[in-house]
């Protein structure tokens, strides 16, 4: 018995000491804050498109009733709804720090309005069922005013139907249309997307090869994630408008389940093609480029967002013939300042910077608009413009709730280090 | 009630749902599913799909659903019957994997990776409330009935049962067949109340979370095994505040019940008039100190 | 069918087998399918990076903390996990449902300690291929391969030739009597558990390289499940020659089928050939005991 006591009593403690070492970055701030203020009373759209969930709007409205006056009142809550856990967590804690040093930043210049603004953290796991918990934990337990939302589209999807019940804007990162857009084109009134869309990054990426002189194309994507499968198609018009056509058998899909990258590229690889377009997260980046090396592939591969640092060091070898988009110009001084600082701390460093714009164009709406009434508030984070971020220019798209005409910056890498080619400009 | 309460009940109401059909299948009978998620994936993508294409009437959709996935569950079941513990392990886990394959490949019906959007909001807890309540008495009703004693016989021995002129087949196809039926079901409630199902999220690490709520609860015992699921499925969500140490202490709290009390929770007792006036007597008065089957 | 794809399939195969010789093991002893196995080799893979790969030791030091991290997580995965539930007879159900478990508790400590950042194990060789006529193939892969026909040796020499290997078989043949013939089943059972957790070391590093690491790289304990299912529950050769077999076998589905139908290509396939042939490629004499 004795024994027995021992082995639980080893495995908790292993537990909790390794829970310890890790740090929590979660809970910041006192997290008590009660900040009802967020404008619930909006009324007007409520109801939208509600059915049979009017049972959550009562709540949500008694909710902010009883936590109205109460305390924090020298404080503004924000909720960063993230995967902290989970396949994407990497991203996740990047936009989350990234929020974090921002919202520092302005308590230590004397807050907004006044008032101090404190973050804190809900997981999503990179799941759907956990993101809607955790919206609803954020809105109505916790009354945040805004919510920091994440870099991923099926989370985003997830959320969007349950957010229209409520009135805290979603300033996210999916840049999968369908997340900020209803079917019938208008924008839910929560949603918004902070970085230019799969559309525009899907396009200048091909323009960019084709420019570069790349006639040849194979494409490796992820099936089973949704922001491969975006970029995809808008990759692939943009050649088709260039006259390049795509041969059918180089489209090559992957999923989960696949675990020999070579037998795919094999067929990419033999038709000698000069680039291969590979839309994919990090980790599997890093396996396929591997595989392609070792396949001997002498072309060029072209990605999105997650070729950039730590992509060149998590791989290992010579990146040069890696070309991929960036949001940020590291060649902008104070750009390139803070990433020195931030580095060692932060693995995606160009969604430390998404995140960071994010509090900031926050700061900017709350101070012009309030937050007393909702939709006033909607209405300036629609209509921001010209704001000049780390990530660019950024200027809303009313319409669509997706930034209007945000450049991007395609990049290479010299053996390990980044090299800045050229900035586009969206469309 | 707080609209977090309820969100969070009706998702347990509708876990509490495919859970009941796992006490049926590994409870009751002794089979082990590693692709009864893929049941779930199926019910929520078909009834989504029928009235988001189809524009049907949603509980004609929900019922048409659950009937295709029976339909689906007698194709796997013919040889899952027929195999032995592992092996239906195993074919149930590739069932499950190539169904999850299946969703992400027919991208122009389900969307594929970004998930079905558009799936009106039907469900609010006080359905999700009476489902539930509904499926556990179906099941209790189920346990007690022929075929639920045929169920606890085979799993006892199956060789003993066969012996005893129990149609083995039969009954383990009955058992799985219902219990494919809750879970498609489940399914069916989570896509209109969630409005959005994308095909992650119904792999074997589901299913497998199922079979140990039931085992936490107590396998032999419907009763423990809803108190498992209300208690496993609810407890991230209160843990919330431990952020991504959760689900270690989730962990451990399972291995303290299966090294502890393996029986589960409530062991083999179950939640009757007459073994409530029972425990009742027994707080009361220090009756018996064992209660019968 | 190019001779090529079916190198790639044997290099995939070689580390399948490593994972189901691990899962095998365990089955023979305990006769259930251990799922922690998994998250053992994710731990093990991460444990290795950070003690050695990372201060670029090289990859046989790597190799060798992984294999030793492996036996300690083991043996600790089999006194919380199971040792209990083995004294007090419960049935091999508590057994899977204890791995599962386990498994779900090494990946969350897992991830408490890396979900923030990206691993990868530094590149261990320099010439990334070897050119063979037309053929290519990696050195990684052919590494991969000798490491684990050389280990699989080793332990078949265990198994059959010592002294630990008989008593082991005769623990998994019938635990209480080789208990009455003096041997301590307890201590073959940690064995076995030491065994397989030094193969899953190995395997977690073979697929971090493969694959980078990241918090739920065990996922692909699945495909030792299924190689040591259709191999014979319990039997090792069935078991890699399993692992071959759909290495082989999903390779080909996949360069033929593309993805997504490969998988359910390959379920088919399964299905077929359990209904065949239910014993398995062995025909293992492992029963079911009433």
């Amino acid at each position: 018995m004795k024994k027995k006591l021992l082995a639980v009593t080893l495995a908790l403690a292993m537990a909790f000491g390794m829970a310890a070492c890790g740090g929590d970055p979660g809970k910041t701030g006192s997290g008590s804050a009660d900040q009802g203020s967020a404008g619930n009373d909006a009324g007007g759209e409520d109801g939208a498109d509600a059915g049979d969930m009017g049972e959550d709007a009562d709540a949500s409205a008694s909710g902010t009733e009883a936590s109205q006056p109460a305390a924090g009142d020298g404080e503004i809550l924000i909720g960063c709804l993230q995967d902290i856990t989970g396949s994407t967590s990497a991203l996740g804690i990047s936009v989350q720090t990234g929020a974090q040093d921002a919202v520092d930043e302005i308590n230590a210049s004397g807050g907004v309005n006044g008032k101090t603004l404190v973050m804190k953290t809900y997981d999503t796991k990179g799941d759907v069922t956990e993101a809607v918990n955790a919206y609803i934990t954020a809105v109505t337990v916790d009354n945040v005013s805004i919510i920091v939302g994440p870099p991923v589209a099926n989370i985003a999807n997830a959320i969007k139907e349950t957010s229209e019940d409520y009135d805290v804007p979603v300033m996210g990162l999916a840049m999968d249309p369908a997340c900020q857009l209803k079917e019938d084109g208008t924008a839910y009134k929560n949603m918004f997307c902070f970085q230019p869309n799969a559309n525009t990054q899907g396009d200048i990426m091909a323009s960019f090869a084709v420019k570069n002189g790349l006639k040849t194309f194979g494409v490796l994507y992820n099936q089973e994630n949704s922001y491969s499968v975006s970029l995809l198609n808008p990759f692939l018009d943009t050649l088709k408008d260039q006259g390049i056509t795509v041969d059918e058998s180089l489209i090559v899909a992957y999923g989960a389940a696949d675990t020999d990258y070579k037998t795919l590229l094999q067929p990419i690889v033999s038709a000698g093609v000069d680039a291969i377009y590979c839309p994919n997260y990090t980790q599997q980046l890093v396996a396929i480029c591997t595989a392609a090396s070792e396949l001997g592939f002498k072309g060029k591969i072209i990605n999105g967002l997650d070729a950039a640092p730590p992509f060149n060091t998590t791989f290992g070898g010579d990146c040069s013939n890696i070309y991929y988009i960036n949001n940020i110009d590291v060649n902008d001084e104070k750009t390139s300042e803070m990433v020195a600082k931030i580095e060692d701390k932060v693995s995606a460093v160009n969604k430390y910077f998404l995140g960071y714009d994010i509090v900031m164009v926050a700061k900017a709406c709350i101070e012009k608009a309030g937050l007393e009434d909702a939709d006033a508030l909607r209405d300036t984070i629609a209509n921001v413009k010209d704001f000049e971020g780390l990530t660019g220019k950024i200027t809303m798209d009313p319409a669509s709730h997706m930034p209007a005409g945000m450049g991007m910056f395609m990049y290479t890498y010299d053996n390990q280090t980044p090299v800045m080619l050229e900035e586009y400009a969206g469309n | 009630m707080s609209a977090l309460v309820s969100n969070i009940l009706t998702q347990v109401f509708i876990t509490l749902i495919a859970v009941a059909g796992v006490y049926v299948l590994t409870g009751l009978t002794g089979m082990f599913s590693l692709g009864q998620a893929a049941f779930m994936a199926i019910g929520a993508y078909a009834s989504g799909l029928l009235v988001v294409r189809l524009h049907m009437n949603f509980a004609l959709a929900v019922v048409l659903s659950v009937l295709m996935a029976v339909a689906v569950g007698y194709l796997i079941g013919y040889p899952v019957v027929r195999l032995r513990r592992d092996y239906i392990s195993l074919v149930t886990l590739g069932f499950g994997e190539a169904i999850g394959a299946l969703l992400n490949r027919m991208t122009f019906l389900t969307g594929g990776a970004s998930g079905l959007t558009g799936v009106p909001r039907r469900v609010g807890l006080p359905l999700a409330c009476v489902s539930a309540v509904v499926a556990i008495l179906l099941v209790a009703f189920f346990k007690t009935s022929k075929y639920g004693r045929q169920c606890i016989a085979l799993r006892g021995d199956e060789l003993a049962a066969k012996a005893m002129g129990i149609n083995v087949i039969r009954v383990k196809m009955t058992a799985f067949l219902l219990s494919v039926a809750l879970t498609a079901y489940s399914g069916a409630l989570y896509v209109f109340y969630m409005s959005y199902v994308d095909p992650t999220g119904f792999g074997w690490k589901k299913s497998a979370d199922w079979v140990i709520m039931v085992f936490f609860g107590g396998v032999n015992s419907l009763t423990g095994s809803t108190l498992g699921a209300f208690i496993l499925s609810a407890l991230p969500q209160m843990l919330r505040g431990l952020q991504n140490y959760r689900y270690v202490v989730y962990a451990v709290l399972v291995l303290l019940i299966l090294n502890f009390k393996p029986s589960g929770l409530l062991g083999e007792w179950e939640l009757t008039p007459g073994n409530l006036k029972k425990s009742i007597g027994r707080l009361t008065g220090g009756g018996r100190r064992k209660e019968e089957r | 069918m190019s001779l090529q794809i079916i190198l790639n399939g044997i290099a995939t195969g070689s580390v399948y087998a490593l994972i189901a010789t691990g899962f095998a093991l365990i089955f023979n002893v305990l006769k259930f399918s251990n799922f922690s196995h998994g998250a053992t080799m994710t731990a093990c893979a991460f444990i290795s990076y950070f003690l050695v790969a990372d201060k670029g030791l090289g990859l046989f030091p790597t190799l060798l903390a992984a294999g030793a991290a492996g036996a300690v997580v083991a043996l600790f995965g089999e006194f919380v996990g199971f040792r209990r539930i083995l004294k007090n007879h419960s049935s091999a159900t508590y057994f899977f449902v204890s791995s599962i478990t386990l498994g779900t508790l090494y990946e969350g400590l897992v991830t408490i300690r890396v979900g923030s950042n990206f691993f990868n194990f530094p590149s261990f060789f320099n010439n990334p291929t070897i050119g063979i006529g037309s053929l290519v193939i990696s050195t990684t892969d052919v590494m991969m391969f000798v490491i684990s026909v050389a280990v699989l040796l080793v332990l078949a020499f265990v198994i059959q030739n010592t002294r630990l290997g008989r008593a082991l078989r005769a623990v998994s043949f019938d635990r209480d009597t080789a208990q009455l013939m003096g041997i301590n089943s307890t201590r073959m059972i940690q064995s076995a558990f030491v065994i397989s957790g030094v193969l899953a070391g190995i395997a977690g590093v073979f697929l971090g390289i493969k694959y980078t690491l990241y918090p739920s790289l065990g996922s692909l304990v699945v495909k030792g499940f299924i190689a040591s299912v259709i191999g014979g529950l319990g039997s090792l050769p069935g078991a890699i020659a399993g692992a071959f077999l759909l290495g082989i076998l999903e390779t080909i589905l996949l360069s033929l089928l593309g993805s997504g139908y490969s998988t359910i290509a390959t379920f088919a396939i399964m299905l077929l050939f359990l209904l065949v042939r239910p014993q398995g490629i062995a025909g293992s004499n492992v029963q079911e005991k009433a």
